[in-house]
């Protein structure tokens, strides 16, 4: 009885050696794939996806490393030259490498982003789509005060904010709503339950990012930022060197065609449908016609 | 990038100890929903422990609530409670989590202080016709306190501990500047919670400690029972 099995155990081993020689031979023989990397953020991951799919129907190889966390983790691996294309967000990205940062149009984020990126990086063409910091209100509560705008809270009293614990120190928290807009709000770290917290009526005021999809399903009202608090933040793909002139095309292509309407549906069916990013970044190239 | 000297500044600074969000503050809270917990798993454990531990019944209970409390993901749970029962309860939904992992190692404790006393001492207090309420009373509690104390101690390490979680779902407790100091890069303040976090962790096991040795030298010391 054992001695069949030590031989299919052998011949085993002896198969996966022969396999791993062939696969290392294929890896030299070709060029290295391109290391995608993304957030652990699912929308981040489905841009990411988009990148991966449109590069590998032109015929590149690509290495998805997928949900790494977030910047204080992937930016070492970024500058270390271990992943090549990255989806970023313009101002919070430019905050990290310089966080006495003044821009906060859209187009200056970007140039100043472009300055602040380290040599080897390079921040690819801009997407419409942005995904940023706003401040949103319930709609009783928006009619009820009558506000479009972060300006129009300057005559209301008793304003209750609620985001992440950080927020009470980020220059468009409370600090930033005085200076700005001379609006007193009182701060409430609502944390990971700040959208519930708002609908619960336990805050007045929301921080949710802009492509958040329960702005839509639950109808908030993100207030208009004319003095422009808040940094913009558009999605721009960062690559290495080692991505060449005609893979930047394409993704350039993809962020062309990404507004910020379809951010908010490819997050939305995300979310509502529960579909797997392959899914939703493959529908969605077709639907452009980027892929076929 | 950063000194010993910054977190001494930190620390030191009385605008880092006032205001809703300053750790005079953070501390009473976290405290208080340590303490709270413990309390609520304890009147829970204690007397389902000594009940097991007494009639010897449901023992496979207590091994299997350990041991599965080993594989419960804590912040999930608090999680999980939050959006259940809603944020307008998230001070019960984290309490109900944190009593959650408070009640295996107290039960332990509880049901193996009562379980480890001697035989012949039981079967001595049941001869002198004591009742199982006065057999409790005179011989259990005071043999098994110390194993009860030392189950309030792992207790306590692991709640003071999970509190650290609690400003996720939008509560204080001295998470909250480990959270916004990792947030904002801001090492002086991350550190110096963190700081604060171990030693309330050290002061409570070092006297929950010191309570287990002394409950265990009134034993050898004195008569028990009288």
């Amino acid at each position: 009885m054992t001695k069949p099995i030590k031989k299919s155990i052998k011949s085993a081993i002896a198969l996966s050696a022969v396999a791993v020689l062939g696969l290392a031979g294929c890896a030299e023989s070709n060029s290295e794939p391109l290391v995608i990397g993304s957030q652990a953020y699912y929308s981040n991951e489905i841009v990411a996806e988009v990148y991966a799919q449109v590069l590998e129907n032109a015929g590149y190889s690509v290495d998805r490393q997928f949900a790494l966390g977030q910047r204080d983790v992937y930016v070492p691996a970024l500058l270390a030259g271990e992943i090549d294309l990255f989806p970023e967000y313009t101002g919070n990205l430019l905050q990290h490498f310089d966080p006495a940062a003044t821009a906060t149009a859209e187009e200056d984020v970007y140039q100043a982003l472009q300055a602040a990126l380290p040599a080897g990086l390079t921040a690819l063409a801009l997407s419409g789509a942005s995904d940023q910091d706003s401040y949103n209100v319930t709609s009783d509560f928006a009619m009820k005060n009558n506000l479009t705008s972060i300006a129009d809270l300057a005559g209301v009293s008793g304003i209750r904010l609620g985001g992440a614990p950080e927020l009470a120190e980020r220059p468009y928290g409370p600090m930033g709503l005085m200076s700005f807009y001379g609006v007193t709000v009182e701060f409430e770290a609502t944390g990971d339950t700040t959208v519930e917290s708002l609908e619960a009526g336990l805050i007045d005021m929301a921080n949710v990012y802009s492509a958040d999809p329960r702005i839509q399903q639950l109808g908030l009202v993100t207030l208009t930022d004319p003095q422009g608090l808040f940094l913009s933040s558009n999605l721009v793909p960062i690559a290495s060197d080692a991505v060449n002139q005609e893979a930047r095309d394409l993704i350039n292509a993809v962020s062309s065609a990404m507004t910020a309407a379809d951010l908010v549906a490819l997050n939305v069916r995300s979310v509502e449908e529960q579909l797997s990013s392959a899914v939703i970044a493959r529908d969605w190239l077709l639907s452009k016609g980027l892929i076929d | 990038m950063f000194s010993i000297g910054e977190l001494f500044d930190w620390l030191t600074d009385p605008e880092n100890w006032t205001g809703r969000y300053g750790l005079a503050n953070l501390f009473v809270e976290h405290l208080t929903l340590t303490l709270v917990s413990l309390a609520i798993a304890g009147l829970l454990a204690i007397p389902i422990g000594i009940a097991i531990g007494q009639s010897g019944r449901g023992e496979t209970l207590v091994i299997a609530i350990s041991s599965a409390s080993r594989a419960i993901p804590t912040m999930g749970l608090m999680f999980a409670l939050v959006m259940l029962m809603g944020v307008e309860f998230r001070q019960f939904a984290v309490v109900l989590a944190l009593v959650g992992i408070a009640i295996p190692p107290i039960l332990a404790g509880a049901y193996s202080g009562i379980k480890s006393i001697p035989i012949v001492i039981r079967e001595g207090a049941r001869a002198q016709g004591m009742t199982t309420l006065q057999q409790i009373r005179h011989v259990g509690l005071p043999l098994s306190a110390p194993s009860m104390v030392g189950g309030f101690k792992i207790a306590y390490l692991q709640v003071v501990s999970t509190v650290v979680l609690a400003p996720l779902v939008g509560l204080g407790g001295l998470g909250f500047g480990v959270i916004q100091g990792l947030a904002l890069r801001d090492f002086a303040q991350l550190t110096g919670s963190a700081l604060v976090i171990v030693l309330l962790s050290i002061t409570g096991e070092r006297l929950l400690a010191r309570a287990q040795r002394t409950s265990h030298r009134r034993l050898t010391h004195s008569k028990i029972g009288r």
